[in-house]
């Protein structure tokens, strides 16, 4: 994509975006960032400025097993907003789902462009990592994408794995997992190929976080010789699961609007009550804000309109690991846990210890007859006192009784 | 051997431990299980203060118990008033490290006689000294879900390799986190249970003496 000739202003212009919007776009990303909002200008600046010297990062963007919700997330059909024009100017030489090329095509072309830009590129993959029968499941070209996979990523300067699917393997690896899919991170780590992953899970992406990913990379960049950004710093802003921090730092719960409710003990005990119509919190029809990082109530949804607790849903915990095996049942609070270990689909933590506490105190109350039965207490217990006494004499090492 | 409980094996120090750790287990059990599901509305913020206090309670009773026991002085042998230094309970004892296996077979009904032994029977010590590490893990498994702790690197390691083994290897969900948690509240659950059914099984009089310091004049313990 070529944005030479035009200025940067100029043709947010030509799509309906004013400056005004830009700069509050990029107040939004600043806060976003952990930044004052005082520091919009610099970023507005760093944006236009990025994208007059003639795009931003050369990048790739391929799909793995993806229902391409994410490309749908960040296209945003309806009308174009600032962060998609900001992706616009990633300078975005393949996007399977909306390029025109495909197969052997599209391979020749990626090759090509890998070679040019070698070491210097942002490789971004949507949707899982197809391994079932030796990545043969899914196929490009007429090879199986994970050898796509593994190439393009050798040669690119930062990997970004976009969206859960990406980053450990999505709602494909729920139990049983045939098609035997995987996260970009975990694959590329498995053959050795050492270009940093940044991981941006949820389902589906949001477009404002990838925009503060690119809008953060630009900001720490410097430029090489042929002024194109050098990655790299990025890195250092991620947490010990390669998350960017400023995206993943809180959970949904932290700082969520309906809080006070839950301290207050103020619940939705049912769908369609009062409660739920005063808008208490969700926690007891399954709300997983609680072990979910992610930033949803400020970035919040569809430009900022709503997010799912605002719009009545509990989370459903989807940028977490192996979310959907570890968050279903989605509207209710109980887990299993131990789904694919057990082989079973897991096990249902509440029964399983009502069980063994059950058992426990079944085992005891037998246990106390059996205790009686044996003469060992009740009013007509035995006391073997002496043969105590010589079993110990013989028994004991030293000490022994008082 | 049958014995008589005395009340030197129980000096004040520990009846006060012994006390507050009921206390703080019966308030965190009641707390957890209302933060785990809110059966009533209305006291989520009564039930988080309540756990994270007798969490603390729990963990600096632990830490004076066992500095305690280098100073406190109790009985070491049944049948006795004579007092020693309580750390010495809790090592291997010569008087019943090779009572492990014959007290189990006697609990088991396959044994007719009841073992005798030091202070703590073998078993008994195996399962008092397992409520540290236990406790422990309570409190670790709680840091790495309670809001202001999970990131720290310490508890963010434990949560993402326990995750691991639930996760085809990646990642740091917080909920097999969670769920651990809950079961050593059950472990901590079935240990009480067993616990006092043993401690009671021949009378009531060692619970007398470790609630209330009293002496039953006639009470004796095994058979
Ligand atoms: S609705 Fe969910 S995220 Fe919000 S306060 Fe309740 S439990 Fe937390
Ligand atoms: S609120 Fe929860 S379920 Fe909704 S998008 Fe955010 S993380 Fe996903």
């Amino acid at each position: 994509m070529t944005n030479k000739g035009t200025s940067f202003y100029e043709r947010l212009e030509a799509r309906g975006v004013s400056r005004r919007d830009f700069l509050k776009f990029c107040g939004a990303t600043a806060t976003m960032l952990g930044l004052s909002s005082s520091a919009a200008p610099m970023i507005g600046a760093k944006i236009a400025g990025a994208a007059d010297e003639g795009g931003l990062y050369p990048a790739l963007w391929l799909h793995g097993g993806a229902c391409t919700g994410c490309t749908e997330s960040i296209a945003q059909a309806t009308y174009p907003n600032v962060a998609d024009i900001v992706l616009d100017f990633l300078n975005l030489v393949g996007q399977e789902t909306i390029q025109m090329s495909a197969g052997v095509q599209t391979l020749e072309g990626n090759e090509e462009f890998a070679e040019e830009h070698a070491g210097k590129y942002i490789l971004i993959i949507e949707g899982t990592v197809i391994t079932g029968l030796d990545g043969n499941m899914l196929r490009v070209g007429g090879h199986p994408f994970i050898e796509e996979l593994e190439n393009f990523a050798s040669k690119a300067a930062v990997v970004i794995a976009l969206g859960s699917c990406a980053v450990d393997g999505g709602w494909v690896v729920a139990y049983p997992n045939p098609a035997k899919g995987t996260g970009v991170g975990p694959y590329l780590k498995s053959k050795g190929v050492a270009t940093p992953v940044v991981n941006l899970p949820g389902c589906p992406m949001n477009p404002e976080e990838l925009v503060s990913v690119v809008v953060e990379a630009l900001l720490l960049a410097d430029r090489d010789s042929d002024g194109v950004p050098v990655l790299g710093p990025i890195v250092n802003r991620l947490d010990a699961n390669g998350r960017p921090k400023w995206l993943y730092g809180s959970t949904i719960h932290d700082n969520c609007p309906r809080r006070g409710h839950f301290e207050n003990g103020e619940f939705v005990y049912e769908f369609g009550s009062d409660e739920e119509a005063m808008g208490y919190c969700l926690y007891p029809v399954g709300c997983k804000g609680p072990q979910t990082y992610r930033r949803c109530p400020m970035i919040r949804w569809n430009s900022s309109v709503s997010w799912c607790v605002d719009s009545g849903g509990p989370c459903i915990g989807c940028a977490n690991w192996n979310w959907v095996d570890q968050n279903a049942p989605f509207r209710g609070r109980f887990r299993r846990v131990g789904a694919g270990v057990l082989g079973s689909g897991g096990v249902d933590p509440a029964i399983a210890a009502a069980a063994i506490g059950g058992i426990a105190g079944a085992a005891l109350i037998a246990h106390g007859f059996g205790m009686k039965a044996a003469k060992r207490i009740g009013s007509n217990a035995t006391l073997k006192t002496e043969e105590c006494k010589e079993w110990e004499t013989k028994h004991a090492k030293k000490g022994g009784a008082a | 051997m049958a014995h008589k409980p005395v009340k030197e094996a129980h000096p004040l120090t520990f009846i006060l431990t012994h006390w507050i750790n009921l206390l703080a287990m019966f308030f965190l059990v009641l707390s957890g299980f209302y933060i785990h599901f809110p059966f009533i509305p209305g006291l989520m913020g009564l039930a988080r203060g309540t756990h994270f206090f007798w969490m603390f309670v729990l963990l600096f009773n632990l830490l004076f118990r066992i500095i305690a026991s280098f100073f406190v002085r109790t009985t070491n042998m049944p049948g006795t008033r004579e007092q020693d230094l309580d750390y010495k309970n809790w090592g291997l004892q010569g008087a019943n490290t090779h009572q492990l296996w014959p007290t189990v077979k006697y609990y088991l009904f396959l044994k007719k006689d009841y073992p005798i032994s030091a202070k703590y029977a073998s078993l008994q010590k195996i399962a008092y000294l397992a409520t540290i590490p236990l406790t422990l893990a309570a409190a670790y498994t709680g840091f790495a879900l309670w809001g202001p702790t999970s990131q720290i690197p310490f508890f963010q390691a434990g949560t993402r390799w326990w995750a691991s083994l639930f996760n085809w290897g990646g990642g740091g969900a917080l909920m097999p986190m969670r769920i651990l948690h809950y079961w050593i509240m059950w472990a901590f659950l079935i240990f009480t249970a067993v616990h006092a059914y043993l401690a009671n099984i021949y009378n009531f009089a060692p619970s007398k003496m470790i609630f209330a310091g009293i002496e039953e004049p006639d009470a004796l313990i095994g058979h």
